[in-house]
């Protein structure tokens, strides 16, 4: 392999004196010990806090009042007391009192010479970031995917409530988050983490150990929001619209915990793909080198930046609604309930673009290595990013249509958000375009492209739809918006993300995909889910409101054909998530390039060392060199003749 | 061969875990047993002579060892602020096509209702109820201590059905007998049930906590909500 | 990075001595995968296009439509099916083709390059760029004539923050409470009632308006929605021009029964509608 690259000597770089002695607490400190520190100070925060709120000596208001303070601080300090026990301070703290991060300890915290226990740790290797994000993402979709089966199980069951209304209330808003975060994670975090500075030939991302906090912020984030169920749940979808969350029990607070903690773990690692991606390219990696999938995250990472901050906030002033009896969103007390629906989709709109846009870069990176062909139009694909990244900023108030708040917004946002079908379309051109013509290896993760193309197609054409007020006055808060939107973020979002995930498994773990058995799973799960949504299209347009457990008559038989496509959808994840986990302990051992791509992660070897690439590489051109000349320009110059050879008879 | 039997194990062992799961959630939020109107005789109304059938229901303001109320199991967690509840149960099955009589004895104070919609009678026979005795179509909104609102559920093949009668609170410096509770209120009414289907209950009045009093017991079923059967 | 290619491109090569523009244009027609996949889009477009009847067809399953505004928004679900479907069978029939007809390849290990290394195609993208804007374009100026035809639809001739000028309008304060909706009509001497009767043409203006959290009113039939706020009115209005009964759903969570927040609309005759007012104690003011 002959990578086109110059070797410089490299000169011994003056080190700096250091301070301190290697080792401490940073070499302690692992999960186990952040969850001692977590449980630790929530346990101390309870006592201490339960003594103090003066129980009993006032009415019941001000003992919810109190109460709610209580477990805000508990569930804070859990979060706080966990980030502290697994050492996410120590460095810092060092620095305070004087003390260096010595060679030896940078070289710990990156997880040399750990094993497997580096992904119990602090590590800040991107490539192990990667894999603790996968899992991460793993989990948090079983568990939706498990509220799913739950909710399709009382939608099934026509007849009777199978769950308490409020038990089914949360059921459908936890799913909602958990979905949320589970797609919002599952490319930006493994892929995004661990593929793109290999990709950019970076030895690590630009901060290592805020990539560390970031992914532990997660990780903390995720039990304050699953301990909803046991608080009283949530109760109000995932939106949690106030003032109705301010009605809810304590559960609520895990969900408003979960938010401000996650909201941080993005935007940190917002700053760290953005710097990464701005300052750390290979030499030679010009912006017209650049793979599609760097500009993916790129696009992801400045709207997830931006946006995030809104979402954060509106639940800490939603929070202090119900900690310290403010009313920012309590019309009672002069606030307003359509401040909380513009902050909430401030960010909620930007962010379905922030879970679409890697996974539309990630399948066009893999469409050229199996097709064979250069990406068609680079420049419109980074065009389409652009427009999406810019038009996402104003187009929220299509979600708020029917809220009353201004109906002659109806008009302008009505424009903004039909615009944004254009940028869209681009991309939509580039993968057609890539595809055109193209000899196709029939491999698993090229036939997510195909199945993601369906569900964009079909999702971008309802939500055409929904971006018309007259339209969306009919279907606003109906089953159709349900199937819209699934189309897009798990349709589009999920399966490409399952194909982007199969492409670089042999990278990330040294093995080779079973994708004969993944394909039974991945088909199941597509067919399946065209099954359950197109039915919930017919449910919607019947005029079926969404959230809601019992339903005229006139409804059942779409709701029953979408539970049997969603218990199919359950098995064919699982049947995929099976074959992922058996490739991974015991599939065929993969080369540094099984698929033969040009991108610089697949050329550094398999598993890839601590520091990515032995010698840094330069780059030539762009990644994208594929492909014979077209054989069509030679009949052409023929006909050209032809054409010249007829005049001249003339 | 073996690892697609292992994949079948797969999706068996997922089933499981989601049927168990369904199963076990049931089991945890079993509605109370179901009371059903016992049926007395017929009565003339002005659709003619219907069976007549009376249900007793009682509301406390909270429960006391004569009284459990639905405080056992995860409930005896949530109940520790002592909530008002409808005993002895908020699951009802009433008779079809008959004139159904509820007597409730109302033991609870006073919360100013929202509405005042919810302050009058609708839906029973003649437009009232009897309050102690005394017969009327509204009360002051300012001494609702809790409604009865029967309302549809959303199934436009059942016939429509609404009802809805405030309860009187007893004054707040009433005091209690021996039992532990004041002298009660007593509201008697009548409506008349049409062909079978499901149907809710709840109490329209502010008598929870949290935003606009909605929270807590209004929101948790089996104390202030319920359903009710018509067969 | 590139392994094999010893001149670095990063531009296509334009071809020069091109020949005429309606050669190539006949040329590129007779290709056959060009043929098959035209043949293709049309067969899809066939398939696709009665889909919009059929959406129609769901909208009208429960009684509507029932009011002007109901006929607009069918409308425009038809006219979308209808615009959207050549985009739908474009996209299809490429993604059929590509597995079928420009040859696939199995196995281990990667390909022989045989693709055509394609980089753009000037006249692609210009025409696409062109055909998803001009079908944008359309679907914004429809979207933005129906909206102004449903907002007068819905407010009579008068603008939003006026009071209707039409003199026959009944108004009907509508009030959303967790879990029901109660109807007010302040002009019929202040009657109410949990289930909106209203006559048969005449203009309804909807004053909405919630007690506690955010409700959505929506009659379906009529195609009528709005939010309910607690501390605001939102104002609405319809004229419904089919007798019978038709849902009222709320569509906006709130809270436990928010499935069993619905009610009905009754739209009977003026006549029956007067003796309802009586018998409900109120009176007739128009």
């Amino acid at each position: 392999m002959s990578l086109t690259a110059v070797i410089h000597e490299q000169p011994a770089v003056p080190q700096p004196r250091q301070h301190g002695k290697p080792g401490g607490f940073l070499h302690r400190a692992n999960v186990f010990t952040g969850l001692i520190g977590g449980i630790g100070l929530a346990v101390i925060t309870y006592a201490v806090g339960s003594k103090l709120v003066p129980w009993g000596t006032q009415d019941a208001d001000f003992q919810q009042v109190g109460l709610n303070a209580l477990i805000f601080a508990t569930l804070s300090a859990w979060v706080i007391g966990f980030m502290i026990g697994i050492g996410a301070f120590a460095g810092p703290i060092r620095w305070m009192l004087g003390h260096d991060l010595t060679h030896e300890d940078a070289e710990y915290m990156a997880g040399k010479g750990q094993g497997h226990m580096k992904y119990w740790k602090y590590t800040t290797d991107h490539k192990v970031v990667g894999m603790q994000y996968l899992i991460m993402a793993l989990v948090l979709f079983a568990l939706g995917g498990f509220f799913a089966m739950l909710i399709r199980t009382e939608l099934g069951v026509t007849w009777k409530e199978v769950f308490d209304p409020n038990f089914y209330n949360s059921l459908i808003g936890t799913h909602g988050i958990v979905m949320i975060i589970a797609m919002i994670i599952v490319v930006a975090g493994p892929l995004g983490n661990f593929i793109m500075p290999l990709m950019i030939g970076a030895r690590d991302m630009a901060f290592p150990r805020l990539n560390a906090l970031s992914f532990w912020l997660l990780f903390a984030a995720v039990p304050p929001l699953a301990a909803n169920l046991l608080l009283g749940g949530i109760r109000d979808g995932w939106t949690v619209y106030q003032p109705l969350g301010t009605q809810a029990p304590i559960g609520m607070l895990g969900y408003q915990v979960c938010i401000i903690t996650f909201a941080f773990s993005t935007g940190i690692a917002g700053v760290n793909l953005i710097t990464t991606i701005v300052t750390m390219r290979a030499r030679g990696m010009t912006w017209n080198r650049v793979p599609i999938f760097v500009i993916g995250t790129l696009a992801a990472a400045i709207m997830g930046l931006v946006w995030f901050p809104m979402f954060q906030y509106s639940q800490i002033l939603a929070a202090s609604d119900r900690i310290i009896d403010t009313s920012f969103f309590i019309p009672q007390g002069g606030g307003s309930v359509w401040l909380y629906e513009n902050l909430f989709w401030l960010l909620g709109h930007p962010e379905v673009y922030v879970i679409v846009i890697p996974v539309t870069g990630a399948l066009l990176e893999l469409m050229t290595v199996f097709l064979r062909k250069p990406l068609f139009s680079y420049k419109m694909a980074i065009a389409g990013f652009a427009g999406v990244v810019g038009i996402s900023a104003v187009v929220w108030v299509h979600h708020m249509y029917m809220t009353g708040f201004a109906p002659s917004a109806g008009y302008p946002f009505m424009l903004s958000t039909e615009l944004i079908s254009i940028p869209f379309g681009f991309l939509v051109l580039v993968m057609l375009g890539t595809i055109w013509r193209g000899k196709v290896w029939t491999r698993l993760p090229m036939m997510a492209v195909y199945a993601m193309i369906w569900c964009k197609i079909v999702g971008g054409i309802t939500g055409v739809y929904l971006s018309d007020v007259p339209v969306d006055q009919y279907m606003h808060g109906s089953m159709f918006v349900v199937a819209h939107f699934h189309f897009m973020l798990m349709g589009a979002g999920l399966f490409g993300a399952m194909g982007a995930i199969v492409y670089w498994f042999p990278k990330m773990t040294g093995r080779m995909f079973d994708e004969r058995i993944g394909s039974i799973g991945f088909w199941t799960a597509f067919f399946a889910f065209q099954l359950t949504f197109m039915s919930m299209f017919v449910a919607g347009l019947q005029g079926m409101p969404r959230r809601v457990l019992q339903f005229d008559n006139a409804f059942n038989i779409s709701n029953w054909v979408s539970t049997i496509g969603a218990y199919l959808i359950g098995a064919g994840m699982l049947i995929f998530l099976y074959a992922m986990i058996t490739s991974w302990r015991h599939g065929k051992p993969a080369t540094s390039n099984p698929w033969g791509a040009k991108t610089l992660d697949w050329q550094t070897q398999t598993p890839v060392p601590l520091e990515n690439f032995p010698i840094l590489p330069v780059v030539t051109s762009d990644p994208y060199g594929y492909g014979v000349p077209d054989p069509y320009l030679k009949v052409e110059e023929e006909l050209a003749r032809d054409d010249n050879e007829t005049v001249g008879a003339r | 061969m073996k690892r697609l039997l292992f994949t079948v194990l797969t999706v068996l062992i997922g089933a499981g875990i989601v049927a168990g799961s369904v199963w076990l959630l049931m089991d945890r939020q079993a509605a109370p047993a179901t009371l059903k109107a016992k049926i007395v005789g017929t009565a003339a109304t002005p659709q003619g002579n219907l069976p007549h059938a009376t249900l007793d229901l009682s509301i406390y303001p909270q429960s006391s060892a004569s009284v459990p109320g639905p405080d056992t199991g995860v409930n005896a967690v949530i109940d520790k602020f002592g909530w008002p509840f409808y005993w002895p149960s908020t699951s009802l099955e009433l008779p079809a096509h008959s004139l159904v009589t509820i007597t409730v004895h109302q033991y609870d104070g006073a919360s100013t209702v929202w509405n005042p919609y919810f302050a009058k009678v609708h839906g029973t026979v003649g437009g009232t109820a009897s309050f102690n005795g005394k017969t009327k179509t509204e009360i002051d909104p300012a001494n609702v201590a809790h409604t009865f609102t029967i309302h549809q559920y959303p199934q436009s093949t059942q016939p429509y059905f609404f009802v809805s009668v405030p309860m009187l609170a007893v004054a707040d410096n009433a005091k209690n007998e021996a039992n532990g509770y004041p002298k009660a209120e007593v509201m008697e009414f009548s409506f008349i049930t049409g062909a079978p289907g499901d149907y809710i209950w709840n109490c329209e009045d502010p008598c929870g906590s949290g935003y606009v009093d909605f929270g807590a017991v209004m929101s948790e079923r089996g104390w202030m909500s319920g359903t009710v059967t018509v067969v | 990075m590139s392994i094999d290619s010893q001149t670095p491109i990063d531009e296509p090569e334009v071809p020069t001595n091109r020949p005429e523009p309606t050669h190539r244009m006949k040329e590129w027609l007779s290709r056959p995968y060009v043929r098959r996949i035209l043949l293709i889009f049309v067969i899809l477009n066939i398939v696709i296009v009665p889909i919009a009847w059929l959406v129609v067809h769901f909208m009208e399953l429960s009684g509507g439509p029932a009011s002007s505004i109901m006929v607009e928004l069918e409308k425009t679900v038809f006219v979308f099916t209808i615009v959207s479907a050549p985009l739908m069978a474009i996209t299809a029939s490429i993604l059929i083709y590509s597995l079928l007809g420009w040859g696939r390849v199995t196995g281990e290990e990667p390909p022989m390059q045989e693709s055509p290394a394609i980089r753009t195609n000037g006249i692609a993208v210009v025409a696409w760029v062109s055909a998803t804007s001009l079908l944008a374009t359309f679907l914004v100026i429809w979207g933005l004539m129906e909206l102004a035809t449903i907002t007068s639809y819905a407010y009579g001739s008068t603008p939003a923050n006026q009071q209707p000028n039409a003199t026959k309008a009944i108004d009907v304060n509508v009030t959303g409470q967790q879990w029901l909706w109660t109807f007010e009509y302040p002009d019929q001497g202040k009657i109410e009632s949990d289930v909106l009767v209203v006559p048969i043409n005449t203009p309804l203006y909807f004053n909405v308006t919630s007690k506690d959290v955010v409700h959505n009113f929506w009659i379906v039939e009529l195609g009528v929605k709005i939010d309910a706020n607690p501390g605001a009115i939102t104002n609405t209005g319809v004229t419904p021009d089919k007798l019978g009964t038709f849902n009222i759903r709320c569509a906006e969570l709130c809270g436990l029964h928010h499935a069993y927040m619905e009610t009905k609309i009754e739209v009977v005759t003026q006549d029956q509608f007067d003796s309802w007012l009586r018998e409900q104690g109120g009176k007739r003011t128009i």
